[in-house]
């Protein structure tokens, strides 16, 4: 392997690396603006110039690549190269770049979104100048709709091409290009086909400045206001990994979090906005029991004691429905107290997307099917002739707040039923047939795990705090057995549920919130990747 | 005055002399039969021997970048015929086109057969429409005479060549800027390495060559690589088309050998300054190129090496010619729009830098002088296109040279001609 001496660190590499990227993988900062590890390498936004020994000019570390040479050409008779990222040279470059970047740079940091979390604002305060020498007028132009939900401030802009990149080699769909030359170049749709792809999302996400925005956080608040918390979209069964920016319990924005074995860099716009419609849905926050045709609140003891009376009183006879909505955790725990007939609710199931890039939106819309099934071994492919046979009367049913249509068989299913009861965090059809409601939590409230699609198990962080008097859905699933007088199983935390499920299922075994990391493990042989 | 014969003008005053009887007449296409004789390497080695270095501006020699395309490749190899002639001052490849468009396709079938090429490309700048017709029938003529096609003059090498007309952009003539354009992309040049002649043409090994550089290749095969390098200085020889244009009475195409004086071309081919007025700085190699005082122009030699010394370059021989009534301000603010008008816009310095250039430069001569204007004008060249100081290498900024293109003869203006800058500075400070 070649071995790199960078500011006077050796460093042994893989050949074929960049200098960037062998910088960085050691905690050295090169500043740079266009180069995106996804993206082709275009070098022009001339940030991350170093000093490498041997070369009259200043080199782009991004496209300098380290690899043996030899040994009659190796430094100091043993390094392939040496690099220099911080000697007078270079720092008196990089303020020359940015001096250059900010001279049609509005400064209009305290209204701009990216404030906080902008490489133009950072890199000018570690590595630009204090003052301005520019004297002349600033090219001065209106913001842009790029697509229904981009907006481009171009007087941010600083044309580092990554948005044009993404679009041809990530979405593939070529919306973006730069219109003019030189000095008037600016970023811009085709005219008959706008910024509208479901990958869309992401160039704001990618642009290292304020001037891609989307329309959906666009002047709602200041980063630095904001939590953020590394979790998992659940929009479909590839479970990409984002970040939830929340402030008290509102979720302001999801953007995607890195993850080169799931996701690459990206995520959809279906998940970027799907959090929307936990707030649209009508929650269901306290328990609740039927009264003729509507609900009476009840507290929790009354609820849990009401549930385990008609669980007992079904003789055995009441069956548990799991959900690929719901955690493995949460399946499992209804799988033990049930202890018989397990069913399901069905998958939601749309087109399957996949991008040139290998970016896919799964056709499984439910971020949890691989995990149930793998959890809940025993789910009867023919729930009604099941029902029929063991002559069921009861339903306990995790539900998942998403508002099926309830088809004929289950309508049937339901009225043949003694009683329901529905584990929800939402007031959905299922919900409002239930006999006794449970509230439980909703998609960034609550914890567990989820296994996607290519076997990888991933953690649910949650992001928000309960809402009402809901409880987490192990939590209710534990209180009911206690009531049901399986005192044998109890869990101090979601974490002990994994540690107990993984005892039952060998390729669960040893999981754990610390091993599974922000990137998850792969349950084919466990290790990462 | 002069001894020197023209080589690749010599006939470009008799009647005809574009067509295909005419050249064949005076010996056209004996170079390629000859050359389809030998071994491509043995071509490759008597340009490298004759060290012709390219005619299109950076001077590198022709032969050794033909070496560059590797040796064990199963892709295509491609040649491309940089005709995009667009720096300013340079008009010397459009007349090659107009009157001796056989000699550049001869030149060119020797490249290809020489690289092993079997696709070749006529990248035209877009404004040439004329020569772009000519070169139609040219090629056309030149397939139904078999020397273009499938087993060219009996051999068993094939060859096609393809004419692509260029858009309009300046920056296209840079050669991976070419072969974007050439791909239908936009002419962005790429960031090397890796380099045309390991992946260029649509990833595939390709050299790109000048339409002079091509043109001095039958005269190289037929009258040998000694012959060549005889002409003019041993570094840099060979007969060169210099441009004359400017403040002189006879501006046009001279064919002299390298090494010419300066002098010589301006006082005596280009006939001198007209009404008896002064020289006052001359631009020795196309606007890119930094300009030289009438003293230092009166005594340097057109050839690589020696303009270098001098902070220069040869580049395209664009001689550009400015006399004593040329406001030196305002001359360099026409260059310094020219190259902000055709940046490509890609790299941070030159996008930004040039448009600065132009800004300042305008308020400048609209009488808005600032005292610190000149130190300024010193510093944004330096980081557009670094400091011109070859002993260390050239210490570009970009992607491609076009910052040095604009940096340095935008500096040479205000190094040189400082005092005209200052008058267009606040009064007091100059007195100060």
């Amino acid at each position: 392997m070649p071995l790199l001496k960078i500011d006077g660190k050796e460093i042994e590499i893989k050949s074929g690396t960049t200098v960037l990227q062998a910088a960085e993988a050691n905690g050295i900062e090169i500043p740079y603006y266009c180069y995106h590890p996804a993206l082709e390498i275009v070098g022009s936004c001339r940030m991350c110039l170093v000093q490498v020994e041997g070369m009259p000019k200043l080199q782009v570390s991004c496209n300098t690549f380290v690899s043996d040479v030899s040994s009659d050409r190796k430094v100091d008779g043993k390094y392939d190269m040496v690099v220099d990222t911080q000697n007078d040279l270079v720092v008196q470059e990089r303020k020359n770049i940015l001096e250059f970047l900010l001279l049609n740079h509005p400064l209009d940091c305290p209204v701009c979104d990216q404030a906080g979390e902008c490489y133009l604002q950072d890199y000018s305060f570690k590595f630009g100048n204090a003052h301005s020498r520019f004297d002349e007028a600033k090219r001065v132009r209106p913001n842009e709709y790029l697509g229904s939900q981009i907006v481009i401030n171009h007087n941010r802009c600083i044309l580092c091409s990554r948005c044009v990149r993404f679009t041809q080699e990530i979405s593939g769909s070529s919306e973006l290009f730069v219109e003019a030359r030189g000095y008037n170049s600016k970023i811009a749709a085709l005219e008959d086909k706008p910024l509208d792809n479901l990958l869309a999302g992401n160039v704001a996400d990618i642009c290292p400045v304020g001037a891609l925005l989307s329309t959906d956080y666009i002047h709602k608040n200041r980063i630095w206001n904001l939590k953020e918390q590394p979790s998992v979209c659940q929009d479909c069964s590839v479970g990409c990994n984002v970040d939830v920016f929340s402030q008290k319990d509102q979720i302001l924005r999801l953007t995607a979090r890195e993850n080169l074995d799931v996701n690459g860099y990206f995520m959809c716009d279906i998940g970027r906005y799907g959090f929307h419609r936990f707030e649209e849905i009508e929650r269901v926050t306290q328990p609740m029991v039927r009264n003729e045709k509507s609900f009476d609140t009840l507290n929790w003891d009354k609820a849990i004691e009401k549930t385990a009376d008609l669980i007992k009183k079904s003789n055995g006879k009441t069956a548990g429905i799991v959900s690929p909505f719901h955690t493995n955790e949460s399946n499992f725990l209804l799988g033990i107290m049930i202890n018989g007939v397990l069913g399901s609710l069905p998958p939601i199931t749309k087109e399957e997307i996949t991008y040139q890039s290998g970016f896919r939106i799964s056709a499984d819309r439910s971020p949890n099917h691989k995990g149930m099934n793998d959890i809940c071994g025993g789910i009867v492919p023919d729930l009604p002739s099941e029902i029929k046979a063991q002559a069921i009367g009861g339903l306990y049913i995790l539900d998942d707040g998403v508002d099926r249509e309830m088809d004929n068989v289950w309508k049937e299913i339901l009225a043949k039923m003694d009683f329901v009861v529905v584990q929800t965090y939402a007031m959905t059809t299922l919900a409002r047939s239930a006999n006794i409601i449970l509230p439980g939590l909703a998609p960034f409230e609550l914890e567990g795990t989820i296994t996607n699609d290519r076997d990888r198990v991933q953690w649910l962080r949650p992001s928000l705090p309960t809402k009402g008097e809901s409880r987490a859905d192990w939590e209710i699933l534990m209180m009911v057995m206690k009531a049901l007088d399986k005192e044998e199983q109890t869990f101090k935390d979601v974490g002990q549920v994994m540690k107990v499920m993984g005892e039952k299922f060998p390729a669960y075994k040893g999981l754990s919130f610390f091993r599974l990391g922000p990137h998850g493990m792969s349950l084919n042989g466990k290790a990462d990747g | 005055m002069s001894v020197f014969k023209p080589v690749l003008t010599e006939y470009i005053h008799q009647k005809d002399c574009h067509t295909f009887p005419f050249y064949k007449s005076v010996g056209g296409y004996t170079a390629l039969e000859k050359v389809l004789k030998m071994n491509p390497e043995d071509v490759t080695q008597e340009v490298k021997d004759s060290n012709l270095r390219g005619r299109g501006g950076a001077g590198f020699p022709t032969g050794v970048k033909w070496g560059f395309i590797p040796k064990e490749t199963n892709k295509q190899i491609y040649l491309i015929n940089n005709a995009d002639e667009s720096e300013p001052g340079t008009f010397k490849d459009r007349l090659l086109m107009n009157k001796a468009p056989h000699q550049m396709l001869e030149g060119m079938i020797i490249a290809a057969y020489a690289i092993g090429c079997h696709t070749s490309f006529i990248y035209i700048r877009g404004e040439f429409y004329k020569e772009y017709k000519l070169l139609e029938k040219v090629v056309a003529e030149a397939y139904e005479n078999n020397l273009l096609g499938d087993n060219i003059l009996g051999s068993n090498y094939n060859l096609d060549v393809v004419i692509h007309r260029g858009a309009g952009a300046y920056i296209c003539g840079e050669e991976t800027g070419l072969i974007e354009s050439l791909e239908g992309k936009r002419g962005w040049p790429r960031i090397k390495p890796p380099f045309p002649a390991i992946e260029g043409y649509l990833q595939s090994p390709t050299i790109v060559n000048n339409v002079e550089t091509l043109s001095c290749l039958p005269h190289i095969v037929n009258r040998g690589a000694g012959w060549f390098k005889a002409i003019g200085p041993e570094k840099g020889p060979g007969p060169r088309l210099f441009c004359i244009s400017g403040c002189v009475n006879n501006p046009g195409v001279f064919e002299e050998p390298m090494g010419v004086s300066l002098k010589d071309l301006i006082f005596d081919r280009a006939g001198g300054i007209p009404d008896g007025k002064q020289l006052k700085a001359v631009f020795p190699g196309g606007s890119s190129s930094a300009i030289l005082t009438a003293n230092e122009a009166m005594d340097v030699m057109m050839d690589f090496e020696e303009l270098v010394e001098k902070k220069s370059m040869l580049g395209s021989a664009g001689v550009i010619v400015m006399d004593e009534t040329v406001n030196m301000v305002q001359a360099c603010l026409n260059i310094a729009r020219f190259y902000a008008h055709e940046s490509c816009g890609q790299c941070t310095p030159c996008r930004e830098g040039t448009a600065w250039l132009v800004k300042m430069l305008t308020r400048l001569v609209n009488g808005g002088g600032k005292p610190d204007d000149i130190d300024m004008l010193f510093e944004i060249t330096d980081n557009i296109g670094g400091l011109i100081d070859f002993s260390k290498g050239s210490f570009g900024k970009t992607i491609c040279p076009f910052g040095e293109a604009v940096a340095w003869p935008v500096r040479s203006f205000v190094e040189k001609f400082k005092g005209e800058f200052m008058e267009y500075l606040p009064q007091e400070k100059v007195v100060a």
